[in-house]
């Protein structure tokens, strides 16, 4: 049984490294231990999003009854999207869920991913708190989008005004990622990020 | 008809007790020591079961499911048709593997399909939900 998963991933291995998408560096994947059962996804921020310019690290575990169930996929870049936790990274696809059929493959899912960056679908969210916003404050949903991006994905795009909410929390002694979060929790309203990290 | 009702049950029992297909097994008395696991069942793709929790209806649905299978043609892959691999497994057909194919026409190794039906009942390929084409299909053949 996990002799079709081993030799499947082997396959869909090379075939992402020679896909025409790698070539643009597009997606990439890369072995984490010597039994192929867990991988390493990169994909690029899709262009014309918050996300254009960063570069997402996925966490790949390959079950056991590989092909017949999907991966396990985990963002490990943090990300602002209404289909991914902006705390631990799970993901709500349903390809990676009931939809998942056995002719899907790496390649596939990490276009999928991509896709998802690209079109959000936010009545069937990940994060309640990330959607909310997507859906009611689209102007703060996209410069939090890009804030992280550029924080965690090293997306060249720089919102200096994001940067200075955060350090002015940060001067007052909250931590960083702290800070980051509740900004970003409360469309960038300072006053509430502070209340919300007294409390 | 009576036949055929008959054919799927006697199979239901022989997967149930263990997914090896040999008939009578049960009747050979507890399974030898080295088979530890029950076998497992998947109700839906994401749920993960040992064949003795399942509930009833859950077993009549495995039941119905075998037995619906167990209708699709299957044959000998000799190299006549299109599909050069098993997309499933991705390695290509060897003349003589056995095979099933699908009303859509897609073809697999037959062990490698079976496995995936239990799972969901579409087709890998292409997303076509078996359960419809296969009524009609088998309609079809029945009045030719």
């Amino acid at each position: 049984m996990s002799n079709i998963a081993a030799a499947r991933i082997q396959r869909e291995f090379k075939e992402v490294v020679k896909c025409d998408e790698a070539a643009k560096c597009a997606i990439k994947v890369e072995m984490v231990d010597s039994d192929c059962m867990e991988l390493r996804g990169e994909i690029a921020g899709p262009p014309d999003t918050p996300y254009e310019g960063g570069n997402f690290i996925l966490e790949i575990k390959i079950p056991e009854t590989y092909p017949f169930n999907p991966p396990k996929v985990r963002f490990v870049t943090k990300i602002w999207h209404p289909n991914i936790s902006s705390k631990t990274g799970a993901i709500c696809l349903d390809i990676l869920k009931d939809q998942w059929a056995a002719a899907m493959t790496l390649r596939t899912v990490l276009l999928s991913l991509q896709a998802l960056l690209a079109a959000a679908e936010p009545d069937d969210p990940q994060d309640a708190v990330v959607a909310k916003q997507y859906k009611e404050d689209p102007q703060a949903f996209e410069d939090t989008a890009r804030h992280w991006a550029q924080v965690y994905a090293q997306a060249p795009c720089n919102n200096p005004g994001c940067s200075a909410k955060v350090n002015q929390l940060v001067d007052m002694g909250f931590t960083e990622t702290a800070s980051r979060e509740a900004l970003s929790m409360h469309s960038w309203d300072v006053e509430k990020a502070v209340e919300y990290l007294m409390s | 008809m009576g036949n055929c009702l008959r054919s799927v049950t006697s199979d239901d029992i022989s997967l149930l007790n263990g997914g090896d297909r040999s008939p009578g097994a049960e009747s050979l008395g507890p399974p030898p020591p080295y088979q530890e696991e029950a076998p497992v069942y998947y109700p839906s793709p994401n749920q993960r079961r040992p064949a003795n929790q399942l509930t009833e209806e859950e077993q009549v649905r495995i039941a119905q499911r075998i037995g619906l299978i167990q209708h699709l043609p299957t044959s000998i892959y000799d190299g006549s048709k299109k599909n050069r691999e098993c997309v499933i497994c991705m390695s290509e057909f060897v003349y003589g593997d056995p095979i099933r194919i699908l009303p859509c026409m897609h073809i697999y190794h037959l062990d490698c399909i079976d496995d995936w039906l239990m799972r969901s009942f579409t087709c890998p390929s292409c997303m076509e939900p078996v359960d419809a084409a296969l009524l009609t299909s088998y309609d079809s053949t029945n009045t030719t």
